[in-house]
């Protein structure tokens, strides 16, 4: 052992409980910076972290299966989502637009029960936004529904899936793009649309 | 192909203002508030010199009783091709587009201030406040307009959102935008009883605005920018008030 | 272990910035659920804009307009392009009915007094007990007579419903004008003849010689007049020339080549010396002059310039070269109202004026006085007759003395505007029964007993004729652009339309008035009336095309239908001068004038209006008076500093008989022996945004009236002005950009003496 040496020195007990005491207390602040950071990733990303339990799209008041209407019935998104290729909003369907159906169809399934008796009471269901384009940003289906149907000669209802996935495949809805600016950009800049702010930003 | 014509056809939005037939009613200034969701200018703001008012109407004193006479000059972002207040946004949230507007990016703006004290003409407004609308009154707000928040500038757009709903729907039709369609025109343009606003596109040879450039400005009439000798190039043309007493150009303010 | 005070304040900072960051970062709760209604019409597209036209009932000059309305909110006034009155073109005022209609402070169901009258406390009940209760305090009532109604002047089909009720009940109906146009009416009736207010049409004409009408801002219709206006200026023909004549510097002054300033009321006098030196050199008609001077038995040499100048206030040369300038320019318009009419001798002033026009031969002729047909429909009262001075001092005193039993009031606010010495508000105070249709708690309705909120003029039906027409038939169609806002509370709450509840209310009375069943049946009753006519802008085969055509349309008129009678010979001018009186000690004369946004005060719980700046001060929120810079320099008054108003008048009690207190702001146009204070703040009762704000300048006014007619002499006040030592910042826009101009060598407005 040298003289100088830097010796380690056992530290007391009390040491021992002061210095737990303070690492404790530290844990706090750090939990809250990792936290904040994973808040500022999902942010950023526009897609709130698995943590959150939302990688699995949030649950909905009705659990509305997807998959049973589009992929076994074969209804087309227009069917519902009516307003798309006419306004900015795709539109949620009125509750009247289900009870043309389930009138009669269904009768006994929990769910259905359930949007029989909010078709009776009047009042509005307040499903759980998926889609949501950050502030500031004015997006309009029409203008995108019809230019690529018109460019690709499909049907509208094909186009959808270009920033929603395959919805019809999804028993609970999730977001499958991030749709953020970076993303929003790239696909203006791929298909010839205009990438001015003012196009969106106003 | 129509579309695709539309889609590259080369825009210069313009304004031009007839100082002639401005009477002061402020009817373009309430539209203007209508229109674009601007919150409402409370007594305080008036007295801390922080009302919003896109355009606004001066009034200028010239001689007294009774050889006395005011004039009025409506006076709007004057979307310069040259704006003093683009290079000095630090963050690019304020700069021109192709079809000559000066546009002001909200979610870029942090607020620094720096483009409303470069504006010589006055007319960048900052949100000191948080807009405040009892809730009622929130049914009236536009839905194609940003309601923006505390901490950012805003503008005259040349309501942008109408140029955009109405290309959107040319687009759709396959029509070409017509020049003087209300619906495409900004919102003080339509209400101004006296014809005073005139809207168009001044790259469009047939358009009105571009009509009257050549014939008062190009050709030498009535028409002046405001300020032109700071070379800010501005894309609103104002056209010289009558007055068969003038001696000559005038005092000012 | 011990926590420092500075560690504990770097905690709380630290956890305070993280709460800030979270929050920033969220997203609004309301944000993250997207709702499906229960049911919506078929057609109907989110998103998507409709605009539906309409009528705008925020002023009397009823223009057409058209509402933008998505998903049942409307969101944008326009004007109507098709609509003849206003073709495209509105003012600030219709923009602000939004604000009328989703005003917070909006009254939301009948309501009944339960404290003291005017206490405030109310208890809100449903439809069909607070028509009950006014329909047994009807029957209650000893003399029908004792029933006084007061609306405001109005050519509709609610006016018609409300006229039956009252005529049929035996009750008396009086119509409400602040600043009432009495005299301009009764000088249209003996001048050319007429019971409508004619046109004045400012796009054909070369020269406009307006008398104390601002009538580019609050007179008559003044998005029309502006419309003509910008024409007549910079149209396809040469610029008019346009010279005012008033006693204060108003907007319509600033606008014009040249502005007089005449000593207060004297404006008749300058007119007759216009007319003397016309028919003296020759220049004008000859028939008219000869009938004019009454074939010459009229002495005009009296009237000469030299003679008058002095009282007029203008130069001898200056009044010569006008009426020259006026003779050779034609067609020419005189135009008279606004404070020349609000003398003593008002209607004198008005007779003169509006004579000029039949020596230039400016009568029934494009660019100059058109004259308004009468609309095509029966029964639809097209007379639009106003109550003067007189009359509210007769009902003034009747309900002093108990005469009246029920007075119901609609789109009317006399307690506001009537001038403090009538003692019309104390007086209300014997009136045991005060019904309010008002949906805003204003100073009448604050008095009232029980208040029956009508519909916004957005949500309600109506057909109704402009007072100021195009010069031909013209009838404009009143729609809801939106379900009635308070639909959702359901049948007996809310807000009705007035005359579904006057209607109601007959039906309980068990009173005939004579008409369809319900009032969406006299409005098709009246449709057809248009239908059966084949012309005109809407015709269709059968009735419900052309029920719809009118409604898309907003309206129905015929650009052919035109006045038959044109040639009309003009009565004598009156044979002498007829000198203005004035009360009052003060050494100022009082011109009170309508202000550009509130108008009498019927915008003033908008608050759009509120902050929309004066014209000529920029001031806004706040009530101002302004006086002459020099004077107001002399008398050591600078702007902001708080002055008292004094006239020797007001109510009985002692606040206002010691005056209205007002902001000063001098500037150089008004005259020196004038001071002007707008209309429009001063509400005892209000919403929020006008409560307690700023003064009533009515409230002052001496109650003179025209010895001729009755109408209120409002111009005929003498004030004096002291300061109270106090100072408030002036709230207006000038200033909030800098002064101009900040380079010397550039002028901000640029003149040319040429027109290209």
């Amino acid at each position: 052992m040298l003289q100088g040496d830097f010796q380690p020195k056992k530290p007391t007990r009390k040491q021992l409980i002061k210095l737990s005491i303070f690492g404790l207390i530290g844990l706090v602040p750090l939990t809250a910076l990792v936290f904040f950071f994973m808040f500022l990733f999902s942010a950023w990303l526009g897609k709130p972290m698995a943590v959150f339990g939302y990688d699995e799209g949030p649950t909905q008041p009705i659990a509305f299966p997807h998959t049973r209407h589009v992929q076994e019935l074969g209804l087309d998104c227009t069917f519902c989502h009516r307003n798309v290729t006419k306004g900015a909003a795709a539109t949620i369907p009125p509750v009247g637009l289900c009870m043309t159906c389930h009138k009669v169809v269904g009768e006994g399934l929990p769910e259905v029960e359930k949007l029989q008796a909010i078709y009776d009471s009047g009042k509005p269901i307040d499903w759980v936004r998926v889609h949501r384009v950050p502030d500031h940003v004015h997006f309009n289906h029409q203008a995108h529904i019809l230019f690529f149907s018109q460019r690709d000669a499909i049907a509208p209802s094909q186009v959808c899936a270009t920033c929603h996935g395959d919805v019809g495949g999804m028993v609970k809805v999730k977001q499958a793009r991030y749709l953020k600016m970076a993303d929003c950009v790239n696909c203006h800049r791929d298909n010839g649309a205009p990438t001015d702010c003012v196009t969106c930003h106003y | 192909m129509a579309e695709s014509a539309q889609a590259t056809q080369k825009r210069q939005w313009g304004m031009v203002i007839d100082l002639d037939k401005c009477i002061g009613c402020q009817a373009c200034v309430v539209a203007c508030q209508s229109e674009n969701n601007i919150p409402v200018n409370e007594e305080a703001h008036f007295n801390q010199r922080r009302a919003i008012q896109w355009i606004h109407i001066q009034r200028y004193w010239e001689g007294e009783w009774p050889h006395v006479k005011a004039r009025f000059i409506p006076v709007l972002c004057q979307h310069c091709d040259n704006a003093p207040c683009e290079p000095v946004c630090p963050v690019y949230a304020t700069y021109h587009n192709t079809e000559g507007l000066n546009v002001q990016v909200y979610n870029r703006c942090v607020g620094t201030r720096f483009c409303a004290n470069n504006c010589p003409y006055v007319v960048r407004f900052f949100n000191f406040w948080e807009p405040a609308y009892p809730n009622s009154l929130k049914n009236q707000l536009n839905p194609d307009v940003t309601v923006r928040s505390r901490g950012i500038m805003e503008k005259c757009t040349f309501c942008v959102q109408r140029i955009s709903r109405v290309r959107r729907q040319a687009k759709n039709d396959g029509t070409p935008i017509a020049d003087g369609d209300r619906a495409l025109n900004p919102a003080c343009v339509n209400a101004c009883p006296t014809d005073t606003l005139v809207f168009g596109d001044l790259e469009d040879p047939n358009s009105r605005v571009s009509k009257l450039r050549d014939k008062e400005l190009v050709e030498g009439g009535r028409g002046y920018h405001l300020y032109e000798h700071l070379g800010t190039s501005p894309n609103v043309i104002y056209l010289k008030k009558v007055d068969k007493h003038a001696v000559e150009e005038p005092a000012h303010a | 272990m011990k926590l420092t005070r500075r560690q504990f304040l770097g905690l709380v900072g630290g956890g305070g910035a993280a709460a800030v960051i979270f929050q920033a970062c969220g997203v609004p709760e309301a944000e993250l659920f997207v709702e499906s209604t229960n049911q919506i019409p078929e057609d109907l597209v989110s998103g998507l804009d409709n605009w539906y036209a309409t009528l705008c009932r925020q002023c009397p000059s009823t223009e057409g307009i058209v509402v933008r309305v998505m998903e049942g909110r409307a969101k944008k006034v326009e004007g109507n392009v098709d609509f003849p009155v206003n073709q495209g073109k509105h003012s600030a005022r219709c923009e602000a009915g939004l604000q009328a209609l989703y005003h917070p402070d909006r009254i939301a169901g009948p309501l009944v007094r339960t404290g003291e009258r005017g206490g405030g406390q109310w208890e809100e009940v449903s439809w069909p007990d607070a028509l009950g209760r006014l329909a047994q305090q009807l029957r209650g009532l000893r003399d029908p007579a004792a029933l006084v109604m007061v609306t405001s002047p109005e050519n509709s089909y609610s006016g018609l419903v409300a006229d039956r009720f009252v005529t049929r009940f035996g009750g008396q109906r009086l119509r409400y004008e602040t600043l009432e146009s009495t005299n301009v009416r009764r000088a249209v009736k003996l001048v050319y003849g007429q019971d409508r207010m004619p046109d004045f049409d400012i796009e054909n004409s070369a020269y406009i010689l307006s008398f104390g009408a601002d009538f580019l801002n609050t007179w008559g219709s003044p998005v029309r007049h502006a419309r003509g206006y910008g024409q007549f200026r910079q149209g396809d023909r040469e610029r008019g020339t346009h010279v005012h004549v008033d006693s204060r510097f108003s907007m319509t002054g600033a606008s014009a080549d040249e502005i007089f300033f005449v000593k207060p009321g004297r404006e008749g006098l300058l007119a007759l010396s216009i007319a003397s030196v016309i028919i003296e050199d020759g220049m004008g008609n000859t028939a008219a002059a000869d009938a004019l001077t009454d074939g010459g038995r009229i002495d005009m040499g009296r009237f000469a310039p030299d003679r008058v100048a002095d009282a007029v206030g203008v130069s001898a040369d200056r009044i010569h070269s006008l009426a020259h300038e006026f003779a050779e320019h034609r067609p020419g318009i005189a135009i008279g109202g606004g404070s020349a009419a609000a003398h003593t001798n008002g209607l004198f002033n008005m007779i003169a004026i509006y004579s000029l026009n039949h020596l230039v031969n400016a009568v029934g002729v494009p660019g100059g006085v058109m004259f308004n047909p009468q609309p095509p429909i029966r029964d639809l009262p097209a007379v639009s007759t106003v109550s003067s001075f007189a009359d509210w001092q007769k009902l003034a005193g009747q309900m002093r003395n108990g005469g009246v039993g029920v007075l119901m009031v609609r789109d009317a606010d006399p307690m506001y505007g009537l001038p403090g010495a009538t003692g019309f508000r104390d007086a209300s105070f014997n009136v045991p029964v005060i019904v309010s249709f008002s949906n805003r708690m204003d100073d009448t309705t604050a008095l009232a007993d029980i208040v029956l909120p009508e519909h916004s003029y957005l949500e309600d039906w109506d057909i109704a004729v402009p007072d100021h027409g195009p010069g031909y038939q013209t009838v404009g169609f009143q729609q809801p652009v939106i379900r009635p806002f308070f639909e959702s509370r359901g049948a007996h709450l809310g807000t009705r339309s007035f005359a579904d509840a006057i209607m109601t209310l007959a039906a309980d009375l068990g009173l005939d008035l004579g008409l369809p069943a319900t009032f969406a049946e006299m409005l098709q009753d009246g449709a057809a009336q248009l239908h059966g006519e084949g012309r005109g802008s809407v015709t269709a085969t059968d009735f419900r095309a052309f029920w719809n055509g009118a409604l898309q349309r907003g309206g129905w008129w015929d650009a052919n239908a035109r006045s038959a009678e044109a040639a009309v010979r003009p009565p004598a001018l009156p044979a002498q001068e007829e000198a203005p009186q004035f009360d009052g000690s003060g050494t100022f004369h009082l011109i009170p004038f309508a202000s550009a946004s509130l108008m009498d005060g019927r915008g003033a719980s908008l608050p759009w209006l509120q902050a929309t700046p004066d014209p000529i001060s920029s001031a806004t929120w706040r009530t101002w008076v302004e006086i002459n810079a020099k004077v107001a320099e002399e008398m050591d008054i600078r702007e902001g500093d708080l002055v008292r108003i004094v006239s020797s008048f007001g109510n009985p009690d002692a606040s206002s008989a010691e005056g209205i207190e007002a902001l000063a702001y001098p500037h150089p146009g008004v005259p020196p022996d004038v001071v002007c204070v707008p209309l429009g703040q001063g509400h005892r009762g209000g919403t929020r945004y006008e409560k307690g704000r700023g003064s009533n300048i009515m409230s002052i006014l001496a109650p003179r009236a025209d010895t001729q007619t009755g109408a209120l002499a409002w111009a005929a006040t003498r004030v004096s002005i002291q300061k109270t030592g106090g100072w408030v910042r002036l709230p207006k826009f000038e200033n909030t950009v800098p002064d101009f101009p900040r380079d010397e060598e550039q002028e901000v407005i640029k003149i040319t003496p040429t027109d290209t």
